[in-house]
């Protein structure tokens, strides 16, 4: 330990005598260093997320089943891709996911955003208030939403029960999960009431990045509250709601756990969402060539959206 | 979408202004969303078929034009 | 600034304003509450009482939900219950009632047990992971560096099912399927850009003059990073360690489609518990109850660091 010290001293002082030299060794030492501390990382995530994806890719381009693991494996080039992307269920399933996707995102803005609005104007008691309504969305989709389906019970159901206190209707007139036109706007309410909270606290933040000087020149030009609401407020919190909306966007888009639990994709298949047909096809008629085919298409998708995600990410950390 | 401001930057010919980070990345991420619009739209099966291709092809710009010099 | 913020500011809001936005979050936040004060409520409710029409909100307080969820039970005629001895415990107790017999104890507590084991185990590897390269990324200059970052954070974006296939194969080949370890590596994988994306952002945040005093001092960069960086960094490394184990804690997509017995984790496990007759749902909701404690208590621990966390280290308030 001592020696070591020393010996760094020494170079230390090297510095002031020859700047260049000694830089060029410490960088090399820095380098390797760098090397070493990335290195595992990349490597897990090569072993677990980039050599299966390689493999998917290969699998999409055959007929390989996971169940016959010792069928012999043709290769069907892109049959998969075209058959899946000229299939009327599938694209069905897509449209399904449009409207989960859809609804929540514009619901969740709303909500999230005026919440947010309203939690700026620091009344008494606001940090409370807001760690409470941002707890849904920090515990499991599954273990919540498979709760839901308590509350969703037509005769005994909490959420039957006050909708029919408020509506007048009868509790069990009508079944949030059984019926074909409402449990697509099931799945949509536990998503809404999960997530808000994430867009509010984004649109938060981006409420408070505004800083107090533009309100009081807005003030001295005597601009009204709506005409200062609607160009400075919204324009300048808008790359932090993009970057809500984008997120929310990316996973309600491959939702599965808490659909999966709500409702399985039924009644029929109305609310089966891109994951569910994916997990169906893959994990239950096991086509594992054809699911990777899916499970590509999705992912391209994805990551597509990814791109864009981070550009906005790094919009919003410039500011 | 907007675009990275380049007022500083003196004007210059068309191939270089277009050919920068900026206008090419925004067209790319136009691209990938009209790729997505067409994944999910109800209207147009054939729009369907080709959402693949071009959301793959947005995406493969997206990742060769963030290469090119700002 | 300071006179900006002087007590009748242009920009602060009226009483009125206040009263009238308080109101409103605040019935919100009610209104949110509702669902989770329900499966409170309902994990200390009887059978009876749970499904009873109009839902009951005030009703005789009942463990049977508890006892229920942690033991299995079996059917016997009365005539065999009494002959034998007086009922142990409180658990005992209700089941006689009911003409049961405890069998024995239920799958919860391994399957919670499963969960503590995986969550922990792949935080710790995360954050280990996630410690390291995010000081190699803040520090040094790394060839590629904003693709490698993009490649790690878009591990974590892509779909679980998509993910879950080759996985699938990949563990049946290698014989981790349905096994702790397997697991473990896969939460890692998926927490570590996680980790990595949180803890470079806290790590930019401290001043490079530390180490490079330290170094001149004599540390080398390695000892530097030991015994300067790190004791810096324990809130962010408390941070992420918790967004990490929140994340392993509820991950269900994974542990479903790659968990049976074995290694399967409470969230896959809580849903199939059923009762004679359909769910037993004091005992879903118990052990719902059971499992949400510790994130409602990390979620207060943690309010302060939320919005970095869900937003990858980018915005920082």
């Amino acid at each position: 330990m001592n020696d070591l010290s020393t010996s760094s001293q020494i170079t230390y002082r090297a510095v002031l005598v020859e700047p260049g030299v000694v830089r060029r060794i410490r960088g090399l030492s820095d380098k390797s260093l760098a090397w070493l501390f990335i290195t595992p990382t990349i490597v897990l995530l090569l072993a677990i997320n980039i050599f299966p994806l390689v493999w998917t890719i290969y699998l999409s381009f055959t007929n390989y089943r996971a169940n016959r693991p010792n069928a012999p494996t043709l290769w069907l080039g892109t049959d998969w891709y075209q058959s899946i992307l000229t299939d009327p269920d599938i694209w069905a399933a897509m449209q399904v996911t449009a409207h989960f996707v859809i609804w929540t995102v514009v619901i969740e803005t709303v909500l999230g955003f005026g919440l947010a609005f309203l939690i700026d104007k620091k009344f008494r008691g606001h940090g409370v208030w807001t760690t409470i309504i941002l707890l849904p969305m920090m515990l499991s989709p599954a273990v919540v939403g498979n709760f839901w389906t308590f509350l969703y019970q037509p005769q005994i159901g909490l959420f039957n029960y006050l909708v029919a206190f408020v509506t007048g209707r009868s509790a069990s007139s009508f079944q949030m999960l059984g019926d074909v036109t409402l449990s697509p706007w099931a799945i949509v309410i536990v998503d809404a009431w999960m997530w808000t909270p994430y867009v509010m606290l984004i649109c938060l933040a981006g409420l408070r990045s505004i800083p107090d000087y533009i309100y009081e020149a807005a003030e001295v030009d005597r601009a009204s509250n709506w005409r200062q609401f609607w160009s400075i407020t919204l324009p300048m919190a808008l790359p932090f709601i993009m970057l809500a909306v984008l997120f929310r966007g990316i996973e309600n888009f491959k939702m599965f756990d808490m659909v999966n639990l709500l409702t399985g994709g039924g009644p029929g298949s109305t609310t089966e969402v891109a994951s569910i047909t994916l997990k169906r096809a893959a994990f239950e008629s096991w086509r594992t060539g054809y699911s990777s085919a899916f499970a590509i298409i999705l992912f391209v998708t994805v990551f597509g959206l990814a791109n864009i995600y981070v550009k906005a990410l790094n919009r919003v950390k410039s500011r | 979408m907007t675009l990275d401001g380049n007022s500083s930057m003196p004007r210059s010919g068309f191939t270089d202004r277009i050919l920068r980070r900026g206008p090419l990345e925004a067209i790319a991420t136009m691209i990938i969303a009209a790729g997505v619009v067409m994944l999910m739209q109800p209207f147009f099966l054939m729009l369907y078929s080709w959402s693949f291709a071009t959301t793959l092809f947005g995406t493969v710009m997206f990742t060769l034009v963030s290469k090119v010099r700002e | 600034m300071s006179l900006a913020n002087a007590a009748h500011s242009v920009v602060e809001p009226s009483v009125g304003t206040r009263r009238f936005a308080g109101s409103l979050v605040v019935l919100y936040a009610v209104i949110t509450m509702i669902p989770l004060v329900w499966i409170v409520l309902t994990s200390f409710k009887s059978p009876d009482d749970a499904i009873s029409y109009p839902p009951r909100i005030l009703f005789t307080p009942s463990l049977e939900g508890y006892c229920n969820l942690f033991t299995t039970r079996s059917r016997q005629t009365p005539e065999f219950i009494k002959t034998l001895g007086p009922p142990q415990g409180l658990c005992d107790n209700i089941a006689r009632d009911r003409n049961m017999v405890i069998a024995g104890p239920s799958n919860y507590v391994p399957r919670f047990v499963n969960s503590l084991i995986i969550a922990f185990g792949s935080t710790v590897l995360a954050v280990a992971l996630g410690t390291l390269s995010a000081y190699g990324f803040s520090r040094f200059r790394v060839p590629l560096k904003d693709d490698l970052l993009f490649f790690i954070l878009s591990t974590r974006m892509m779909p679980p099912i998509a993910v879950a296939i080759p996985i699938y194969l990949m563990y049946r080949t290698l014989g981790l399927s349905d096994t702790r370890l397997g697991m473990i590596l896969l939460y890692t994988s998926v927490n570590v850009s996680l980790a990595v994306w949180l803890l470079k952002g806290f790590i930019d945040e401290i001043p490079r003059e530390y180490e490079e005093a330290a170094m001149i001092d004599g540390y080398t960069r390695f000892q530097a990073f030991v015994k300067v960086v790190l004791p810096q960094a324990t809130t962010g490394i408390a941070a992420t360690a918790i967004f990490c184990l929140i994340f392993a804690w509820n991950e269900y997509a994974f542990a479903v489609l790659l968990t049976s017995g074995n290694a399967q984790t409470a969230p896959p496990f809580i849903p199939i518990i059923i009762g004679e007759g359909g769910q037993d749902w004091p005992a879903v909701a118990a052990g719902t109850t059971f499992f949400l404690v510790p994130i409602v208590v990390f979620t207060v621990l943690l309010r302060k660091h939320l919005l970095r966390g869900i937003t990858f280290g980018a915005v920082r308030k």
